[in-house]
């Protein structure tokens, strides 16, 4: 049995295409991404090893001020670390369309290429609304510990500001987590249609 | 064990058939967001009552539900990308049997000489070049034994640090209350861990795979089998790997070894930069998993210009 990418939204080229703009963006911030991420995981224990040590001096203040810059830190880590991911996937994704078209203009053929799948798009749109809200979340953390630092803020009122934060910090978490997932499920359909495709090249050419 | 796991990447179908990994997948993940949305509504309703009086126990007791939801949610997410990651692993191999199969046909038929076997360099850096099909490597071997025991254990200590969050809930203000909490939290995030590492194992299945299937591609096709070395990422992945795992595992002997403690104070100092420690061990974690991914871009680029060469000049 033959079977043929109909089934598959394409575009029809002579030459092979280049990477699209997010895969671009995903080839050269991946690295970037990666360093920042530790330097976020770094900071963020640091600061925890600080605040443990203003808990045992009893400084209730500075140890509530620097508890909301380490969360800042070390979901600023989780912030990059999700967004290296993120860029990663989109580095494969840019490996298949490459390498699938030039494979295809190698072998005589005309070179289809997959059109974005939705799975992509979403994948994109959850990413950058998860991004947001983490960096959001990041600043506010830091605002708020500035506030204590200069007893501008109860620590009541922190307390209440760190459970909406974390509230906040967990949702964009889980949105990210299910955005890499979109982004992983593309790779799936990706490999299916291009182990449909070559056969169909060999068959044709 | 891995027969059984093999078996689960290799399984007896047509090449355009559909496996249904990705829709099992993002349906765990859609499950999963959902329980999110509610953990965030927890969290809300938790913030409300800060400072009112008389709801401090209903305030620890929403703390307690919505951790131990939480962390549910993102194991049930991280399965869900595990499922995914294991239905890419099938299609790598239906991948090599397509390829395998259509290069034959689209390679010139020129004869490839004597194999001149050894070191190379590449645009994706340093390769080797074989007679044979390079074996598996021992880290291969490992991650293609070790990825499902790992996501079984990983999935089963963080329900098993749901349960104990129910204590906990139960037991706001006491000192049995405390204990469940420190359980709760070694437990589940050492659950986060398993789960983590058995999405690493899963990356390197996948790398093992991409090597594997290329030799067995180009050895079938009686051309030179040339192999990309393990990249610097790969190495540094493992690293990265080990080193958030065994923090993952040494946050849950802390956190069974701070249930031990009468006095509360040394309880809360402690428990200050363990919450940290064990975000820390998940972060290196996760950063791995981009070198992973990194790995596995370049192993794919050095693949397609490997099956160009072999079109345009048949070796």
């Amino acid at each position: 049995m033959t079977t043929t990418t109909h089934e598959f939204e394409t575009e029809t080229s002579t030459k092979a295409l280049d990477v699209n703009v997010p895969q671009k963006a995903g080839r050269t911030l991946w690295t970037p991404a990666f360093a920042m991420s530790l330097v976020g995981f770094v900071a963020g224990m640091i600061l925890a090893i600080v605040k443990a040590t203003a808990i045992a001096d009893g400084d209730a203040v500075l140890a509530a001020s620097l508890n909301n810059y380490g969360i800042a830190a070390m979901f600023f880590g989780f912030t990059m670390v999700f967004t290296g991911i993120s860029f990663a996937i989109a580095r494969i994704l840019g490996e298949f369309r490459v390498g699938g078209g030039r494979t295809q203009e190698t072998a005589g053929s005309e070179v289809r290429t997959l059109k974005m799948p939705a799975t992509a798009k979403a994948f994109i749109g959850l990413m950058a609304m998860a991004m947001m809200i983490l960096m959001a979340a990041v600043i506010a953390h830091v605002v708020v510990g500035a506030q204590i630092n200069s007893e501008s803020m109860t620590l009541l009122d922190a307390e209440q500001w760190d459970l909406w934060l974390e509230a906040a910090r967990r949702f964009a978490v889980s949105l990210y987590l299910f955005a890499i997932a979109l982004g992983l499920g593309t790779i799936i359909y990706v490999i299916r249609y291009q182990s449909i495709r070559i056969r169909e090249v060999a068959n044709t050419t | 064990m891995t027969a059984t796991l093999d078996r689960i990447v290799h399984p007896d179908i047509h090449y355009s058939t559909e496996t249904g990994h990705r829709k099992i997948g993002l349906g765990i993940g859609a499950v999963a967001l959902m329980i999110a949305m509610v953990v965030a509504g927890l969290g809300i309703y938790a913030a409300s009552l800060v400072g009112s009086a008389g709801d401090e126990e209903t305030l620890g007791q929403v703390v307690a539900i919505a951790f131990g939801v939480n962390t549910t949610a993102l194991v049930l997410l991280k399965t869900a990308i595990a499922v995914i990651l294991i239905g890419i692993l099938v299609r790598i191999w239906i991948r090599v049997e397509s390829v395998k199969a259509s290069i034959a046909a689209l390679k010139p038929d020129v004869d490839a000489g004597s194999v001149k076997t050894g070191d190379i360099d590449t645009a994706f850096g340093p390769a080797t070049v074989s007679a044979k099909a390079p074996e598996r490597l021992p880290i291969h071997k490992m991650a293609n034994a070790m990825w499902g025991p790992m996501l079984v254990m990983g999935v089963m200590f963080v329900f098993a640090g749901l349960v104990v969050s129910w204590v906990w809930a139960g037991n706001v203000g006491t000192s049995t209350g405390l204990g469940a909490r420190a359980w709760t939290q070694g437990l589940q995030f050492l659950g986060e861990g398993f789960v983590l590492a058995s999405i690493s194992f899963l990356l390197a299945s996948i790398l093992s795979g991409l090597r594997e299937g290329g030799g067995e591609v180009q050895a079938a096709l009686g051309v030179p089998v040339k192999t990309l070395k393990m990249p610097p990422t790969a190495k540094a992945f493992v690293v990265l790997m080990m080193m958030g795992l065994m923090i993952e595992i040494a946050q849950f002997g802390l956190y069974i070894y701070i249930t031990t403690f009468d006095d509360v104070a040394r309880y809360v100092l402690w428990s200050s930069w363990l919450g940290p420690l064990r975000e820390f061990g998940l972060g290196l974690l996760l950063a791995g998993i981009i070198l992973a991914l990194a790995t596995i871009a370049t192993a794919l680029g050095f693949q397609f210009s490997r099956i160009r060469d072999i079109v345009a000049a048949g070796k």
